[in-house]
């Protein structure tokens, strides 16, 4: 009589999975990797640089990067008043992504549900969300921000309103887009017949399958936003000083990209590596959440005896 | 069809007089320009008559009621700073703006639609990862930075190209290359996102076991089912264009409506901002048309 | 084949590249930094409009020298105070307009009435303040000008009289301006405006028979234009930018930055806050934000303008004094802690809000509340002019007033009088001492403006005066000219000759 042991072969846990799938795409391990470090920056950059990003040093301004003769906090060199620009990267990931991802995620979700609504139906209310979107592509958003920044006063909420409100049409064209396409399929003419709602047949299926192309658009859409706001900031209608953003620094850089070519390109560097984290982050998500995409990710296992 | 064009037609104009109305009220709500627009020593009596004389003293129904008959004969204001006709202003800028629009986006789109298929039909290869990075690396730099150090690399550093202006085709080089990477970015990224969930339907598979050619399966059907939101940020992105070549005008000195629009903002001048808002909302709303019509030349089942 | 074809576009690319530097050696192309909005010569004060149009195709009745700030001959030839309302003026004879008319009493006549008129908007007549004139051509070539109040630099105010041909239209602006100077108006779009030299004109023949203007709001652009040849000329290009010393020169360009403060509020009525706000600034330390040439100012005005005092020491940086003051004041009873807004504007100059920043932070040292505002223009502009909006607090306003009119007349009364229009002042005393200055002539009336720079620098401290300005231009190898105290508001191309 042999005594059988039963192994057990339970496959692991949700999170344990994922972790696997990240180590099998070696970029996107980077890129997690990288946006780990950012959010420690977020949340504990203020509390250990906070002052040395906003102390002026009218004897260093300009300061070349690359040596250390003032110290490692120089290393990346300084700006037009001496701050230490290593610093006040770390000081300004808090609002530049604060910001940033408030506006794309306002814009993604809203525009999105609008666009699903307008696509789906044919009543009055989707020909005026489209009209809403014609409208608002229209304005120009330099209009919008000095009007709010105006009427309403400067404030961070403004300016992500302004940026969400400026975003939100392409997520509804697209949504829309999608959808007209979508809900002439088979699925959706079963669903139907077999009673479902409208509401669940939007929310519950094509929504699904709407996602993965917005939260494409979305990734890049957030260096979008942060270079919107640098605009706003050349022109002075961005985050009041003394805040700042990335995006304000890279502003402040543009008349001194001959001489002192480092005060706009590291915060340059930090949006471009941001955004590229992102979409890589974001491909190798839809990789995992397409159940057809997903052998990429796995490996062949043996199976148990 | 036509019907459809006609009932959209009808639709859009409405919303052309609903924005504006929207924007005469709003730009009215940043305050009284005459101040801006003399010297600043000028004295309050000084203020007052340009206020008087430019209609600007008026309540702001009253000015929009003279704003409204002066349409109806198609008078649509003068520029108070440049002193003519607001609507001559704004057309005599477009051109220029559509010229630079029209070619960046058509170049991009098809340079985004080759790239971003070939990535797809290979995802996770070399090519997918450096085609990925150097077309995000587009759409993230800042467009001025890109405009600037390209003129002090290919301009003053090896002489190749003029530095700014208009006039000749190598003036034209820059500008549109600078305006070409965000839309070019964002499409390649588009593109092969839909493309990979294209190519992985079951239609496609059996192409595949039938023995189609490789180029065929792409190009031919995959291709042709993923164009749809393609198309649509295409669209967004070209009426950006429209509206916002801004920094490229700026830095190149080309006389377009993008930089127009933006001084005359600044500069309150609040007729041109109406006129140049009328001209780039109707070329806005003819885009958008015409993309809703090639959702269905692209695919029969969708129907409005 | 391949060869062939690298070898075509080399030489393609060496031709087209050898033409950006080619010139027409009788032209002349000159890049500014903004595009004029018009070309109406009642506006020749705005910079980019002057910069074209001012002696060039236009030409007023008397120029400044920049030296001396006095009144020189130009349109008018001499002139004489018949009383102390009227001043008569003989014109220049021979001189024609660009459209044929004669140039002669009436031509100046109806210049000066389309300027006063009221039909037209005239930015230039701002220089006249309120007062009144009334032209009479008493024959040909010779006018009297009479003014409702006396006016002892008449021939200093008609500087900014362009004249005009008669068939000018006098109810609507225009863009393209006739006049009798050396160039004539070819054309003006958006992208560029085209003089070609007039062959009547009645003075010496300037150097060259076209010139050209563009514009680009970059100034590293403009640099590069003129480093590649593009353009000969820039007269404004950012300090960071002026790295050649034998292609870029600096000039004083007449601007002076102070901040004015509001004497109405507490803390800010106590002349020891006031002394504490001038003293707590690192002036050193501040002026390297704006480069080596900078100057530091003590009063409102530039050497050069009649009334500066080139022995008014300005503040020197004493913290410990600065931080004694504000506690002596606290100890008096004044509300040192109340908040004080200081406000800033965008863009006013180059390093203007981190200038701000920077004094912010210096005040907070030395025991005051001060916190930074930045506003747009149009808002800046509600707290600069009279009326001043209400509510406001204790506040300190970012400002820079410009005069290169030669006389302190331009400076003292809209800053210092209850009605000047900047002014947060209301001393009955001052008011009469600059009304005293104002009727004065020759050195008495210098002698009286030095005295008011003084009281108001010194004794009552009515303002944190910051720096006179410096400009920066680029000059293609091939030109002979420097930049003045004038270049800010003209750039007259009889005055700018070429190299062999």
């Amino acid at each position: 009589m042999t005594d059988t042991t039963v192994v057990s072969t339970k496959s692991p846990g949700n999170l344990h999975q994922l972790a696997i799938y990240l180590t099998r795409d070696k970029l996107a391990l980077c890129a997690a990797i990288f946006l780990f470090i950012l959010i420690v920056c977020v949340l504990f950059g203020p509390l250990l640089v906070g002052d040395m990003a906003g102390k002026l040093g009218l004897r260093q301004r300009n300061l070349a990067p690359f040596s250390l003769d003032q110290g490692f906090i120089y290393i990346l060199g300084a700006d037009t008043l001496g701050r230490p620009i290593l610093a006040r990267l770390i000081v300004g990931a808090q609002t530049t992504l604060a910001i940033a991802a408030a506006a794309v995620c306002c814009s993604m979700f809203v525009g999105g549900a609008l666009g699903l609504i307008a696509g789906y139906s044919e009543r009055w209310y989707s020909h005026v969300i489209l009209r809403l979107a014609d409208v608002i592509m229209s304005f120009p958003s330099l209009l919008l921000a000095l009007i709010v920044l105006y009427t309403l006063g400067p404030s961070m909420t403004n300016l992500v309103i302004v940026l969400a409100i400026t975003r939100m049409p392409v997520f509804i064209r697209t949504a829309r887009a999608e959808v007209l396409e979508l809900r002439e399929r088979m699925f959706v003419s079963a669903a139907l017949s077999m009673g479902a709602s409208s509401r669940r047949i939007l929310f519950r299926h094509i929504a699904p399958l709407v996602l993965p192309t917005l939260v494409t658009i979305a990734a890049i859409d957030f260096a979008t936003v942060i270079l919107a706001e640098s605009s706003l900031s050349f022109l002075g209608l961005g985050i009041q000083p003394p805040n700042f953003t990335w995006g304000a620094m890279v502003a402040n850089g543009r008349g001194y990209l001959s001489t002192a070519w480092w005060i706009a390109f590291w915060p340059g560097l930090a949006i471009l590596l941001t955004t590229l984290s992102l979409n890589i982050l974001a491909s190798w998500a839809r990789t995992v959440a397409d159940p057809s995409q997903r052998w990429r990710l796995q490996s062949l296992r043996k199976a148990p005896r | 069809m036509f019907a459809y064009i006609g009932r959209r037609a009808y639709h859009s104009v409405i919303s052309v007089i609903g924005l504006l109305t929207l924007v005469f009220f709003l730009t009215r709500l940043t305050g009284d320009p005459s101040a801006l627009y003399l010297p600043l020593d000028s004295s309050l009596e000084a203020r007052q008559a340009f206020a008087k004389l430019n209609g600007l003293d008026q309540p702001i129904y009253l000015q929009f009621l003279q704003y409204l008959s002066n349409l109806l004969s198609l008078d649509f204001g003068q520029s108070l700073r440049q002193n003519r006709s607001a609507l001559e202003v704004a057309l005599e800028a477009f051109p220029a703006t559509l010229q630079l629009a029209l070619i960046a986006m058509t170049l991009s789109t098809g340079l985004a639609i080759f790239i971003g298929a070939m990535a797809a039909a290979r995802p996770g290869s070399l090519f997918d990862r450096v085609a990925g990075v150097v077309s995000l690396a587009g759409a993230s730099t800042p467009d001025f930075w890109i405009a600037i150090v390209g003129i002090l690399v290919f301009s003053v550093g090896l002489g190749l190209f003029p530095t700014s202006g208009t006039g000749t085709a190598l003036h034209w080089i820059m500008p549109i290359a600078v305006l070409m990477l965000r839309p070019f970015g964002l499409l390649v990224q588009v593109v092969r996102g839909t493309m990979i969930s294209a190519l992985a339907s079951p239609y496609i598979k059996t192409a595949h076991a039938k023995g189609m050619k490789r180029r065929k399966i792409i190009f031919g059907h995959a291709l042709r089912n993923s164009l749809l939101p393609v198309i649509t940020v295409a669209g967004d992105l070209m009426t950006g264009l429209v509206n916002g070549a801004v920094v490229v005008e700026t830095i190149f000195g080309w006389p377009g409506i993008g930089k127009l629009m933006i001084d005359s903002i600044i500069q309150r001048d609040f007729a041109v901002v109406q006129s140049t808002i009328l001209v780039t909302a109707i070329a806005i709303f003819v885009v958008n048309i015409a993309i809703d019509l090639l959702y269905v030349a692209l695919d029969p089942r969708i129907r409005y | 084949m391949r060869y062939n074809l690298m070898l075509a576009s080399a030489v393609a690319v060496a031709v087209l590249a050898g033409q950006a530097g080619a010139q027409n050696t009788n032209e002349i192309k000159i890049v500014l930094p903004e595009q004029p909005a018009n070309l109406e010569p009642c506006g020749t004060i705005i910079t980019n409009v002057g910069q074209i149009l001012s002696r060039n195709v236009v030409e007023p009745l008397t120029v400044i020298d920049a030296a001396t700030g006095q009144a020189t001959p130009a349109l008018a030839t001499e002139w004489s105070q018949i009383d102390p309302n009227t001043w008569r003026f003989k014109l220049r004879e021979g001189v024609k307009f660009q459209d044929g008319e004669a140039f002669n009493a009436a031509a100046v006549k109806y210049s000066i009435e389309r300027m006063t008129g009221g039909k037209v908007t005239c930015s230039n007549i701002a220089k006249f303040g309120d007062s009144k004139l009334t032209v009479t051509a008493t024959d040909e070539l010779t006018i009297e000008v009479k003014s409702d109040k006396p006016q002892p630099i008449l021939p200093t105010l008609l500087s900014v009289v362009m004249v005009v041909s008669p068939k000018t239209p006098a109810d609507k602006a225009v863009n393209d301006p006739v006049g009798t100077g050396p160039f004539k108006l070819t054309s003006f779009s958006p992208q560029t405006v085209v003089l070609d030299a007039f062959d009547g004109y009645w003075g010496k023949k300037p150097a060259f028979t076209k010139a050209s203007y563009v514009w680009r709001q970059e100034s590293s652009i403009r640099a590069a234009m003129v480093e590649t040849g593009e353009a000969d000329l820039t007269p404004s290009i950012a300090i960071q930018d002026a790295t050649t010393p034998e292609t870029d020169f600096a000039y004083l360009n007449s601007e002076t930055t102070a901040l004015r403060i509001d004497t109405g509020f507490a803390p800010l009525d106590d002349v020891r806050v006031r002394k504490a706000l001038n003293l707590a600034i690192d002036w050193d330390g501040l002026a390297q934000l704006f480069g080596d040439d900078i100057k530091r100012a003590s009063q409102m005005a530039v050497t050069g303008i009649n009334g500066h005092d080139d022995k008014l020491a300005s503040w020197t940086y004493d913290a410990a004094q600065a931080s004694a003051l504000v506690a002596e004041a606290k100890a008096a009873g004044v509300p040192v802690e109340t908040e004080i807004e200081l406000i800033g504007r965008n863009g006013i100059y180059p390093n203007g809000s981190e200038a701000m920043e920077a004094m912010a932070a210096m005040w907070q040292e030395a025991g005051l509340n001060v916190k930074l505002t930045m506003l747009d223009v149009n808002d800046w502009l509600r707290y600069l002019q009279k009326p001043f909006p209400e509510g406001r607090g204790p506040n300190l306003l970012q400002m820079m007033h410009d005069n290169n009119k030669g006389d302190a007349a331009f400076t003292i009364p809209i800053f210092y009088t209850s009605a000047g229009s900047y002014s947060t002042v209301k001393d009955a005393a001052l008011d009469a001492q600059v009304a005293d200055a104002l009727a004065a002539t020759g050195d008495d009336r210098t002698t009286k403006f030095k005295a008011i720079f003084n009281k108001a620098h010194d004794e009552l401290v009515l303002d944190i005066p910051m720096f006179h300005m410096i400009g920066y231009t680029r000059v293609g190898k091939r030109l002979d000219w420097k930049p003045d105290i004038s270049t800010n508001s003209e750039i007259p191309l009889a005055n700018i000759g070429l190299k062999n």
